[in-house]
């Protein structure tokens, strides 16, 4: 079987950096984009198993990416997780209506996210 | 701290809370005690261990019993026995039992993830249940009656719908609404003392427990759980914890790590 695949879109190198890490330790092959248009490039030629996803940043921010990405021939097959400093319950809601499987919140650690992966069934 | 006081201080452990404090846990202990010196108004650890020694006051002697205590926790920690809680065990018993009342225990709540996680199960499920938690530190009682969780707490084990519609941010830190702190009664109680009376439970947690206690009072703690437990009743301990070498009072459930049912021997007891 191939390896599962996770993309990490975040516009810092030390958030994806650290991200990077603690999924290929949970035995993910990992990519990475800093914004929402590099992310789709990457998603329109192969389509990952998990993204993990930032909000705000240049270009294409996260919630733009995901409604683009969920009507993307094979969009919806990603599961998808938010990854963001925004924790306000208005902000959370909005991004699970608009097709995120689960959200996290920063600053996270590794047994977050192997929580999070565990509970959209990535893992 | 000598190597002296950390005899000591296990010698206190084993005896009080029935704690294995190992060797390996030396620095955690030192590092562990040096804000409940401060809080307690000593100089440092060491002369705040000088004190408790030259003459043992019990509310010191507690407050470092239970800094040394192991309370981590998760919410819906390892996910499987909630699962069996909500979708096996709570249907089955709700039927079973008369008016539906299901009465289930967190032994060893720490700051209360367990208990809230089958208070959530049973309340999406509007089944009728009694959760009581208890935990031998009467802080982790008081942190768990308060519900209140870090992000990082929060995030352990939660998804962020449930997070949402059971917790309400505050400060930093996220609280359950009032009817998931309702649906829970905290008390503190040691496990090494003798059970009281009152009804018995359908199901016990006592996760991740067992393991930190010292061999010579597994044995007792386990046939006390026994005691309170129905005859068809439910034991869940930790996914690694083991049962069969310290007592028969239970036997395992196959295919159910950590799973647990009272023996054919103790149910003939208990009858």
């Amino acid at each position: 079987m191939d390896p599962r695949t996770c993309l990490i879109i975040d516009d810092s190198r030390i958030i994806r950096k650290v991200a990077r890490r603690i999924v290929e330790g949970l035995g993910f092959e990992v990519d990475e984009a800093a914004d929402g248009a590099e992310a789709l490039a990457w998603c329109s030629s192969a389509m990952p198993d998990v993204v993990l996803l930032d909000w705000n940043m240049p270009v294409m921010d996260g919630l733009a990416f995901l409604r683009r990405l969920r009507a993307l021939p094979g969009g919806e097959a990603p599961k998808i997780l938010f990854c963001t400093v925004e924790t306000s319950p208005e902000r959370i809601a909005e991004a699970l209506s608009a097709g995120a499987d689960d959200y996290v919140m920063k600053p996270f650690d590794g047994e977050i996210l192997q929580s999070k992966f565990a509970e959209v069934g990535a893992v | 701290m000598t190597p002296e006081d950390f005899e000591r201080l296990q010698a206190l452990m084993a005896t009080r809370a029935g704690f294995r404090l190992t060797r390996d846990r030396m620095h955690l202990a030192e590092h562990r005690l040096g804000p409940i010196a401060r809080r307690e108004g000593f100089d440092g650890v060491q002369p705040m261990l000088e004190a408790l020694w030259a003459k043992p006051v019990a509310s010191l002697g507690w407050a470092v019993i239970e800094a040394l205590l192991n309370s981590e926790t998760w919410f819906r920690r390892d996910r499987a026995p909630f699962d069996s809680f909500s979708r096996e065990l709570l249907p089955a018993l709700g039927r079973a039992r008369p008016g539906g009342l299901v009465r289930v225990w967190s032994a060893g709540c720490a700051s209360g993830q367990e208990a809230y996680s089958l208070a959530m199960a049973a309340l999406d499920m509007r089944a009728q249940v009694e959760v009581t938690a208890t935990d031998l530190s009467s802080r982790a009682i008081d942190r768990a009656r308060a519900g209140t969780y870090t992000g990082f707490e929060i995030q352990r084990g939660l998804s962020a719908s449930t997070m949402l519609r059971w917790f309400t941010p505050q400060d930093d830190h996220w609280v359950a609404r009032p009817e998931l702190r309702e649906a829970v009664r905290f008390q503190r109680a040691n496990l090494l003392d003798e059970p009281g009376e009152g009804p018995r439970y359908d199901v016990i947690f006592c996760r991740h427990v067992l393991k930190d206690m010292e061999p010579t009072r597994r044995a007792a703690v386990i046939e006390a759980l026994e005691r309170r437990l129905v005859d068809d009743g439910c034991l869940f301990v930790g996914s690694d914890e083991r049962l069969e070498g310290d007592s028969i009072a239970f036997r395992p459930v196959n295919g159910r790590k950590g799973l647990f049912v009272k023996s054919p021997s103790s149910q003939s007891r208990a009858a």
